[in-house]
């Protein structure tokens, strides 16, 4: 069945190096909607991103740094973003090769659609 | 205090507690039996949240099975400030039920992730069945109930 996001989804995970990405409510951390590939624990990733996200709006918050527009998590092979609007936030899960500059832009812009 | 009854509950459990950042969590038996519990001070709070998770479970399973033909296996209460969740681990010892309350600390997209990891390990730990016995009566529920608060609370 289709989402409000699907195709947002789908734009995501055309990029090179992107193997999922997800809308998830920060409170709930339950998936809104994902296309990932197979192999891809998409329902875990939410429920962690969206409480890392939370964590860090939270951070910043109390740090006087305002509202986090972008999260960028840099690990071994690969890597996770996260761009949150209101109570919802696009995470992406991408390989070492992704284009992270261009992913950036694409999530921004995306974010800018979550409603 | 001790967590479980039973010391193979334990460590499952309490990784469960730690990761998921619940605040109460208390594991049963499908008859409302107390196996292992963490936050609770009173014996009588345990009680009572056994007996509620027991009925909820059995209410829960048996909507499911007039509704969709299968027993409903979780169910998740969001209250203002705390939420309930509530799901069945099958093990080779029976269903065993966790009833665990928690605030926005976490959210019920973590308590669901660390759920499943717990009804995995439980169910590898679960040494095998002993011979089969017969449902409990009311006599030796209550002296099980007892016994097994009373070790909980160390009484014993």
């Amino acid at each position: 069945m289709k989402s409000p996001y699907s195709e947002l989804l789908a734009v995501l995970s055309r990029h090179r190096g992107v193997i999922g990405s997800v809308v998830v409510s920060e409170r709930d951390g339950i998936a809104v909607d994902s296309n990932a590939q197979i192999g891809v624990h998409a329902e875990a990733v939410a429920a962690l991103a969206a409480s890392l996200h939370r964590k860090a709006r939270l951070a910043c918050g109390a740090a006087g740094c305002g509202t986090v527009t972008f999260l960028r998590l840099d690990a071994e092979r690969g890597g996770i973003c996260a761009a949150g609007r209101d109570d919802l936030v696009l995470v992406t899960i991408s390989e070492a090769r992704a284009n992270i500059g261009l992913l950036r832009v694409e999530m921004m812009r995306a974010a800018k659609a979550l409603t | 205090m001790r967590t479980a009854v039973e010391p193979w509950i334990e460590e499952p459990l309490l990784r469960f507690i730690d990761d998921a950042r619940v605040r109460l969590a208390v594991l049963l038996e499908s008859s409302g039996r107390v196996l292992a519990q963490h936050g609770f001070t009173r014996a009588i709070d345990v009680m009572s949240a056994c007996a509620l998770a027991a009925a909820i479970n059995a209410s829960a399973a048996e909507i499911g099975r007039q509704l969709d033909g299968t027993p409903f296996t979780t169910l998740h209460h969001p209250g203002q400030e705390r939420q309930i969740f509530l799901g069945v681990l099958p093990t080779p010892r029976g269903a065993h039920v966790l009833l665990t309350v928690f605030d926005e600390a976490t959210s019920i997209g973590l308590v669901r992730l660390y759920f499943a990891e717990l009804t995995a390990r439980v169910a590898a730990a679960t040494p095998p069945a002993p011979v089969p016995t017969p449902a409990p009566g009311l006599v030796d529920f209550e002296t099980d109930l007892n016994r097994n608060l009373a070790k909980l609370f160390g009484r014993i």
